[in-house]
């Protein structure tokens, strides 16, 4: 993952996620619960590209710390980002909170 | 000859795939219908030569679920094959009890382009492993590259982009496809396939690392317009047929949401694809592909088929 932000925008907090997310993203996502003020937290995917099995397995534990104190909403998913997440349980944790079919991963 | 039986749960059920399996040659059919014990005599009589013996997935797992002994015990010499329609494709639970690594999973409607049944057969019958130009329209050019370092990886997925070029949504979701499978093709041979002698892991996911010198990782891959082929091939032969089926049996479970679940890799490159193949040479060679359509019926989340083989075991057979 090239980058990560982070706001605080009213009641909730917005992480947005940019580039690959695979091994080389620990560093960054497990940087993330500790963020956590609000309960309820939206996660941007809106700029994040390709997502690997080892991504997948950095997000689940991140949402599973991050699901011990507020509920995570996902945005900006491609088809591709919609269709990993189903199948490998990532919405059993997050909720989609829109989905763009046509959109190019990485894109904004 | 007879060297393929196709074993059906009654009439009905062999109606359904008449048309799919005319012209496979040495074709024995036999609807099991009430009692069992019968099918598996005359199977018996043909095991000298029976290759291989494909099943209905209406008759296994779905009416005879303790099937799959008796027959290995009737022909033991003979691949076992489960053939299913889309929409109506088994749990893996009980295809992994019975190590069952040979599944088609053929639309309701035949396309032009989904696996062909009498080929697959073929493939079984010969003791062939699949070839990334048999799915691939005659004279469609196959990339092949030698791995050197973990820093090519992004170069070979930004190959196959430029090989999967194209406009619209169907090819941008074929590109981001191609790219994950490559991603994790690439990554399984780098960081999951080299191991020291006691089978540990020699290498951490997202290290730098060169390969070995006698290390040998081959990325090749083909698009012929509609269909995208792909295969890695290293020369470890470290991954075992049975653990193929264990990752996708308990990847598939949606509750499974363990951060540390193994082989959620191959998972991912199973369910991405349309057809799955693992053919593995133990201690020699591992090779893991498939291929997929550009317009792919098949759901997303939605089971493949696979065919795992292990040859050191034909070789002993």
């Amino acid at each position: 993952m090239n980058n990560l932000s982070h706001d605080l925008k009213g009641t909730h907090d917005y992480f947005a996620l940019e580039g690959t997310i695979d091994a080389n993203s620990e560093g960054l996502l497990k940087e993330i619960p500790g963020k956590v003020r609000t309960s309820q937290v939206r996660f941007d995917f809106g700029k994040a590209g390709r997502i690997n099995s080892m991504g997948i397995a950095l997000l689940l534990r991140c949402f599973k710390e991050i699901r011990e104190k507020a509920e995570i909403r996902l945005e900006g998913l491609s088809q591709m980002h919609s269709m990993l997440f189903k199948m490998t349980g990532v919405f059993l944790l997050a909720t989609p909170a829109e989905q763009h079919a046509d959109r190019k991963e990485g894109s904004a | 000859m007879q060297n393929v039986a196709v074993l059906y749960l009654d009439e009905d059920d062999r109606k359904v795939w008449e048309g799919t399996l005319a012209g496979v040659p040495g074709l024995v059919s036999i609807t099991v219908g009430s009692d069992p014990t019968v099918s598996l005599q005359s199977l018996r009589s043909m095991r000298s030569t029976l290759r291989v013996v494909a099943l209905s997935a209406q008759l296994y797992p779905g009416k005879y679920s303790e099937l799959v002994p008796m027959l290995r015990e009737a022909c033991p010499g003979a691949e076992l094959l489960l053939v299913s329609r889309d929409g109506s494709a088994p749990p893996l639970k009980p295809l992994f009890a019975d190590r069952i690594r040979h599944l088609t999973i053929s639309p309701a409607v035949e396309e032009p382009h989904s696996e062909s049944l009498p080929a697959v057969i073929a493939m079984l019958v010969e003791r062939r492993p699949w070839e990334i130009a048999s799915c691939l329209r005659e004279g469609t050019p196959v990339h092949s590259y030698r791995l050197d370092s973990s820093e090519d990886k992004e170069l070979l997925i930004g190959q196959l982009e430029r090989v999967l070029s194209g406009e619209g949504e169907e090819m941008e979701l074929l590109r981001q496809k191609g790219s994950l499978l490559a991603d994790e093709l690439l990554e399984n041979a780098m960081y999951n396939a080299p191991r020291g002698s006691r089978g540990d892991r020699l290498f951490s996911k997202g290290q730098r690392r060169a390969m070995l010198p006698q290390e040998q990782i081959t990325f090749s891959f083909g698009f012929d317009g509609n269909t995208l082929a792909l295969k890695l091939t290293d020369n470890w032969g470290s991954l075992e047929p049975d653990q193929v089926l264990e990752y996708l049996t308990r990847n598939e479970e949606p509750s499974s949401m363990n951060d540390d679940a193994g082989g959620r890799g191959l998972f991912i490159i199973w369910r991405f694809l349309d057809q799955f193949h693992v053919d593995v040479e133990p201690g020699q060679r591992t090779t893991v592909g498939g291929q997929l359509q550009l317009c792919s019926k098949l759901e997303p989340d939605s089971p493949r088929g696979f065919h795992i083989t292990k040859h050191m075991e034909e070789k002993a057979a």
